[in-house]
C-alpha cells in the first residue's frame, strides 16, 4: 500500500567537506530509529573505505526514515545523500532534482564556501525548498549570528529560524527534522500517470546486478513490469523494487514521490545512467524527465602497471570499478617507457585520484600513472579536426592549423586578505579576471576564466595554502579556445621518454622544461654511464641536465664468513633494479614519473 | 683444510658505525666464555676427521677480554680439533692492549695480528667513537713487533665525516712506516641501526660524496700499491706471501666452522654438499642453548649446486687473480664459461672482465663495479 503522499519529505543535504553533513545524518537516523545507536557507525551512509578516510561523499545514497511529528502524524523522509564535489556536479544536481528540498548546513565557524554557494545554486535551479541549519554551534569559536547574516546577505534566505545545532553532540536534530517537514513541500506527482522515475544514481550489487536508484516522479512501479530506460532505449523486466533503510529492503511497488531502486538483472551500470528516465514500456511517458545529459570526462591519464605481469590484474580491477562508475572510462595503450597499459578518463581530479587509490588499495596494484592531461581540440591542416587526450599522439607541428584547449570557469570565495596572493595565483595560471563581488565586509567571490589544464596539477593545494585553508573554489566548464600549445617532450640519454610527455602553454614551456629536468635529476639514481636529460620542443633544446655515472658499486667491507648476507645484500639491490622502468639504456624508478608530476 | 672462527662479542665500547654483535659491558663474558668452552667441545665432536689449518679470533675486540678467557679457548681448540696451523689470527684494538698481553697471544700461539686502527688522526677517531688515539694505536703496532709477530695486518678507513684524501694517504703512509705486513681498507659502511646511521639522517654529521669516497680510494690503492701492499682482494692488501689465508678461505668457498654468538659457518656434508648455517644472536638463548648441550644453530642452509657456483663467482671475483678456472671445473665439472657465457661475453664486452687460461677476473673497472658486474651472474 502506497504511503500517503501529503506524508513524504523528499531532502538532501548540501554542505561543504567538513561541515558535518554525515554527522548530521548520522544524527538524523538515531533520532528516528532507522539504525539502532548500537549498529550506528559514523558517517553511515559513506560506505566506502575512501569516503571514510578522506570525510567525502563520493557515491549517492538514500535512507528511508519514518519521524513522528509534533502534530502527531507519522512522516516518510528520504534524505538522499550527495557527492559534495565539484567533479560530480552533474551527479549532485540529478539528486538534487529527485528532492523537493535541500537541508543547508553551515558551519558556524566557517561560514559559506564556494561549493556549497554552487550547491545552493544548483538546488535553487532546481527549485528546491532550501532549509538553512546552523552546526558546530557548541565550538567556542562559533558564530551563529554572524553565519545567519551571511546566508540572508548572500543567498538571499531568510534564516533567522534556522535550528542551531551540534551534528557532533546531537544538539537540536529535533528542530531540523521539524522544520524538514514544516518547510519542505510533500512531492506532487500522479501514481495513476505513466511511469516516470529519474536515476539519481546506479550502483551495481554482486547478486543482483547494476541497481537503479530513482525517485519515482508519476506513476507506479512494481515487479514483473517491462521497463524503458528512455535515453539508451534499452528494455528490461523489473525483478525487484524497494527501499533503502539503509540497506535495501524489497517492496510491492514504488510509487509517484517515492524514492527507491529497481532491479531488472542489469549488467552493467552503463545501461543504468545517472539522469535518465525509466518509464513503463507497455505504456510509456510522452517524454523524459528534464536535465539528462552524457558524463564527459575532462582529465586524462595513463595508468600502467609496475609490474608489466600485472597488466591483466589491472584490466580486471579496472572492469570492477567500472561496474559501479559509469563516468570512469579506459582503453588500452602502450607506452614505450611503461608498456602495457591504459588510458583512463575522469570526470575531474578528484575523480582521478580516487580511482588511482582505490586500484592501489582495494586491488592490491603498484602503478605508474603519467601527466594527466585534458582534452585538445587539434584543428589539422587537411581541414579535418580531431580530438587529443594523449600528449604521444599530439600530430607534427606541420601538421596542426591550430588547437583550442577547454577552458573553465572558476569561482573563487576567499577571505578579502588573500585575494591579491589569490588573483597572481591565477594570472600565473593564465587566468583572465572576470568579475570580483564583496559578499560582505571580508569576504569576495572572484571570477576567473582559467585554462583547465593549468588547474589540474596543483591549482586546488596552491589555493589552499596560499588562503590558509580558507578559499574555496568551483567551477564548470566554458568553452575550448584557441591556444599557442607546444608538446614538451623530455630525452634521457638522447631517447624521447614518451610517458613525461606534455602539452603546455609555449609561455611556460621553457620554465616547466627546465623544473623538470632538474627533478628529473634528481631522481634518477646514477648509472653505469653517464645520462643526459634534454627538455625538448619540436626538435629545439631547451634545457639540459646530467646524471653523472657512477663510479663505484661494490661491497668493501667484509661481513666476515656472513655469505648468506652478502648475497641478501645483492639480491636486495637486484630487486631494486628489476622495479626500475627501462627508458632505452636508462633505468628509471617507478616513483620518478609520479614525482615529475608534483613540479609547480 | 678448514678454517675456524672464534667470535668475541664484547668491546670496550661500541664504535659509532658498528653493527656487528658486541657488547660494551663485559659482565656476561665468564658465562659467555663457559658455554663457549662447550660449544668448541660439541663443535669439534661433529667435525671429526676434519682438518683445520687457521684459526682467527675476532669480534667485538678480543683483547677487551681478559686473557685467560683468550689463552683457555686456544686450548680447548687445540685439544679438540684436528689442527695443523698455518695461520692464528687475533684481533685487537691499541687501547685494550700492553706488552705483556701481546706476548701472552703470541706464546699462546698466535702469528698474526690484526690491529683495528682505522686512522692515525685523533680527531677522526673521536668522531667515530674510536677509545684509543694515533699513538697508541703505532705503540701497538711497534709492540707486537717487539714481541714477535711477522704478520701483522692493521684496518684502515676511508669516507669517514670529515675526512680528506690527504688524511687517508697520511695514514696509509704512517702504515707504510711502521712497516706492517697487511692493511685491510675498507670504505665506511652506514649501517642502519648504529648511532652514526642517525646522526648522518639528523643531518649532525656528513659524509664525504661518492665522488670523494671514489677519488680516496683510487688514491688510497695506488699509494699502498706503490709502497709495496699488493692488492688481492677488493679491500686488502699485503706483502708478498702475507695474504691473509683465512679469509682466502672465504673467497675460495671453503669450509669454516664458526664459534660463538652470531658466526657463520661453512660445512660440507659427506656426500659434498655446501650447508651453511649460523648461531644465534641473542647472548641469552647462546648461552641457554649450550647449557642445554644443544647448539645454537639458526637459519641451516643447504646450498644446491647452483648457487654454490653464484657463490664461486660472488666471492671469487672479489680476490684480484679471480676464479680460478680448473678448481671451478673440478668441483663442478663444468666450465664457469660455459654455465655464465651470456654474463661473460656482456661483461668482456663491457671491459670488466677478462678470462685468460687458468682465471677468469674482473678488471680495474670491475672491480669497482663488482655489484654491478655480479647482476649479470645472477638469474
Amino acid at each position: 500500500m502506497a504511503y500517503s503522499r501529503e506524508l513524504i519529505r523528499n531532502f538532501c543535504i548540501i554542505a561543504h567537506i567538513d561541515h558535518g553533513k554525515s554527522t548530521l545524518a548520522d544524527r538524523m537516523m538515531e533520532l528516528t530509529d532507522t539504525v539502532a545507536v548500537r549498529d550506528m557507525e559514523e558517517q553511515m551512509l559513506d560506505t566506502m573505505e575512501i569516503e571514510r578516510e578522506r570525510g567525502i561523499t563520493i557515491k549517492a545514497t538514500a535512507v528511508r526514515m519514518f519521524y513522528t511529528h509534533t502534530d502527531g502524524k507519522k512522516y516518510m523522509l528520504n534524505l538522499i545523500d550527495t557527492p559534495g564535489h565539484v567533479d560530480f556536479t552533474y551527479e549532485v544536481s540529478r539528486s538534487l532534482a529527485a528532492c523537493e528540498g535541500a537541508v543547508l548546513v553551515v558551519d558556524a565557524t566557517q561560514g559559506i564556501e564556494a561549493q556549497t554557494l554552487a550547491n545552493v545554486y544548483l538546488a535553487l535551479d532546481n527549485d528546491l525548498e532550501i532549509v538553512p541549519v546552523i552546526n558546530k554551534i557548541d565550538l567556542p569559536s562559533a558564530q551563529p549570528e554572524f553565519v545567519i547574516k551571511e546566508i540572508e546577505d548572500v543567498i538571499g534566505l531568510p534564516a533567522e529560524e534556522a535550528p542551531r545545532i551540534s551534528a557532533k553532540n546531537g544538539i537540536n536534530i529535533d528542530q531540523v527534522l521539524q522544520q524538514v517537514v514544516d518547510n519542505i513541500p510533500a512531492p506532487s506527482g500522479d501514481p495513476e500517470a505513466p511511469l516516470q522515475a529519474l536515476i539519481f544514481d546506479s550502483i551495481y550489487d554482486n547478486y543482483k546486478g547494476a541497481l537503479s536508484y530513482v525517485r519515482v516522479k508519476n506513476g507506479t512501479v512494481r515487479p514483473g513490469m517491462r521497463i524503458r530506460y528512455m535515453a539508451t532505449g534499452r528494455e528490461f523486466d523489473v525483478t525487484e523494487v524497494g527501499v533503502f533503510t539503509p540497506g535495501l529492503l524489497p517492496t510491492d511497488s514504488l510509487t509517484a514521490g517515492e524514492v527507491g531502486y529497481i532491479s531488472a538483472s542489469i549488467k552493467s551500470v552503463a545501461e543504468t545512467k545517472v539522469g535518465d528516465t525509466i518509464t513503463d514500456a507497455d505504456n510509456p511517458a510522452k517524454e523524459a524527465l528534464p536535465g539528462y545529459k552524457q558524463a564527459n570526462p575532462m582529465v586524462f591519464c595513463g595508468i600502467y602497471p609496475a609490474d608489466g605481469a600485472d597488466y591483466e590484474n589491472l584490466r580486471d580491477a579496472l572492469d570492477k570499478l567500472k561496474l559501479n562508475d559509469a563516468s570512469l572510462s579506459y582503453e588500452p595503450e602502450t607506452s614505450m617507457a611503461l608498456g602495457f597499459g591504459f588510458r583512463c578518463g575522469f570526470l575531474g581530479l578528484l575523480h582521478m585520484e580516487i580511482i588511482q587509490e582505490r586500484l592501489e588499495r582495494e586491488f592490491d596494484l603498484d602503478l605508474v600513472t603519467t601527466s594527466p592531461s585534458v582534452i585538445y581540440k587539434v584543428k589539422l591542416t587537411n581541414g579535418c579536426e580531431t580530438w587529443l587526450d594523449n600528449p604521444s599522439n599530439m600530430p607534427s607541428v606541420a601538421e596542426i592549423e591550430y588547437m583550442e584547449e577547454p577552458v573553465v570557469e572558476a569561482h573563487i570565495m576567499t577571505p578579502s586578505e588573500y585575494v591579491g596572493t589569490i588573483m597572481e595565483l591565477c594570472q600565473d595560471k593564465r587566468g583572465v579576471f572576470k568579475d570580483m563581488t564583496y559578499i560582505e565586509e571580508d569576504r569576495v567571490n572572484i571570477k576567473y576564466e582559467l585554462p583547465l589544464n593549468e588547474i589540474i596539477y596543483d591549482f586546488f593545494d596552491q589555493l589552499k595554502s596560499r588562503s590558509r585553508g580558507y578559499a574555496s573554489f568551483d567551477y564548470e566548464l566554458k568553452e575550448y579556445v584557441k591556444s599557442d600549445l607546444v608538446k614538451l617532450d623530455f630525452l634521457l640519454n638522447g631517447d624521447i621518454c614518451d610517458a613525461l610527455s606534455t602539452i603546455v602553454h609555449r609561455d611556460k614551456a621553457y620554465a616547466k622544461g627546465r623544473a623538470v629536468a632538474e627533478k628529473l635529476q634528481e631522481v634518477i639514481p646514477r648509472q653505469q654511464f653517464e645520462i643526459p636529460i634534454q627538455a625538448a620542443i619540436g626538435g629545439k633544446i631547451i634545457a639540459r641536465e646530467t646524471v653523472r655515472a657512477v663510479r663505484k658499486d661494490v661491497l668493501a667491507k667484509c661481513y666476515g664468513g656472513d655469505i648468506s648476507r652478502k648475497k641478501k645484500l645483492l639480491e636486495k639491490q637486484k630487486e631494486g633494479k628489476k622495479r626500475m622502468r627501462q627508458i632505452g639504456t636508462v633505468s628509471l624508478p617507478s616513483d620518478a614519473f609520479m614525482s615529475v608530476l608534483r613540479i609547480n | 683444510m678448514a678454517g675456524i672462527y672464534l667470535h668475541v662479542p664484547f668491546c670496550v665500547k661500541k664504535c659509532a658505525y658498528c653493527d656487528f654483535v658486541s657488547f660494551p659491558e663485559q659482565s656476561r663474558a665468564d658465562a659467555y666464555f663457559q658455554a663457549l668452552y662447550k660449544e668448541i667441545a660439541m663443535a669439534a665432536a661433529e667435525c671429526g676427521g676434519k682438518k683445520f689449518d687457521t684459526v682467527f679470533f675476532g669480534g667485538g675486540t678480543p683483547s677487551a677480554v681478559p686473557l685467560e678467557f683468550i689463552c683457555a679457548a686456544v686450548e680447548r681448540i687445540s685439544a679438540e680439533f684436528d689442527l695443523e696451523i698455518s695461520e692464528a689470527t687475533i684481533e685487537c684494538n691499541p687501547g685494550t692492549v700492553d706488552m705483556g698481553k701481546l706476548a701472552a697471544y703470541r706464546k699462546a700461539g698466535f702469528n698474526r695480528i690484526s690491529i683495528g686502527v682505522q686512522s692515525f688522526d685523533d680527531g677522526l677517531l673521536r668522531s667515530i667513537g674510536r677509545i684509543h688515539s694515533a699513538r697508541q694505536a703505532e705503540e701497538t703496532v711497534k709492540l707486537a713487533r717487539s714481541v714477535g709477530f711477522e704478520n701483522i695486518n692493521i684496518d684502515l678507513m676511508y669516507g669517514l665525516p670529515g675526512q680528506s684524501e690527504k688524511e687517508y694517504i697520511d695514514s696509509i703512509e704512517r702504515g707504510g712506516l711502521l712497516g706492517v705486513d697487511h692493511i685491510s681498507a675498507y670504505s665506511l659502511i652506514l649501517e642502519e641501526g648504529t648511532p652514526l646511521y642517525d646522526w648522518v639522517k639528523e643531518g649532525r654529521i656528513v659524509l664525504p660524496d661518492d665522488d670523494a669516497v671514489y677519488d680516496m680510494h683510487r688514491a688510497g690503492m695506488a699509494r699502498l700499491e706503490s709502497l709495496g701492499y699488493k692488492r688481492y682482494e677488493i679491500s686488502n692488501y699485503a706483502r708478498p706471501s702475507c695474504q691473509c689465508r683465512h679469509n682466502i678461505n672465504y673467497w675460495d668457498v671453503g669450509e669454516y666452522i664458526g664459534l660463538g654468538l652470531n658466526s657463520s659457518s661453512a660445512l660440507r656434508s659427506k656426500s659434498g654438499e655446501l650447508i651453511r648455517f649460523k648461531n644465534c644472536e641473542s647472548i641469552d638463548n647462546y648461552i641457554s642453548e649450550i647449557n642445554c648441550g644443544r647448539l645454537p644453530r639458526e637459519n641451516v642452509e643447504s646450498i644446491g649446486r647452483e648457487n654454490e657456483m653464484f657463490e664461486w663467482i660472488m666471492l671469487g671475483l672479489r680476490k684480484i687473480e679471480g676464479v680460478e678456472l680448473g678448481r671451478f671445473k673440478a668441483r663442478f665439472g663444468a666450465d664457469v664459461c660455459e654455465v655464465y657465457r651470456e654474463a661473460v661475453n656482456k661483461l668482456e664486452n663491457m671491459g670488466w672482465l677478462t678470462v685468460d687460461q687458468r682465471f677468469m677476473r674482473l678488471t680495474d673497472r670491475g672491480l669497482d663495479m663488482q655489484n654491478s658486474a655480479l647482476m649479470e651472474f645472477m638469474q
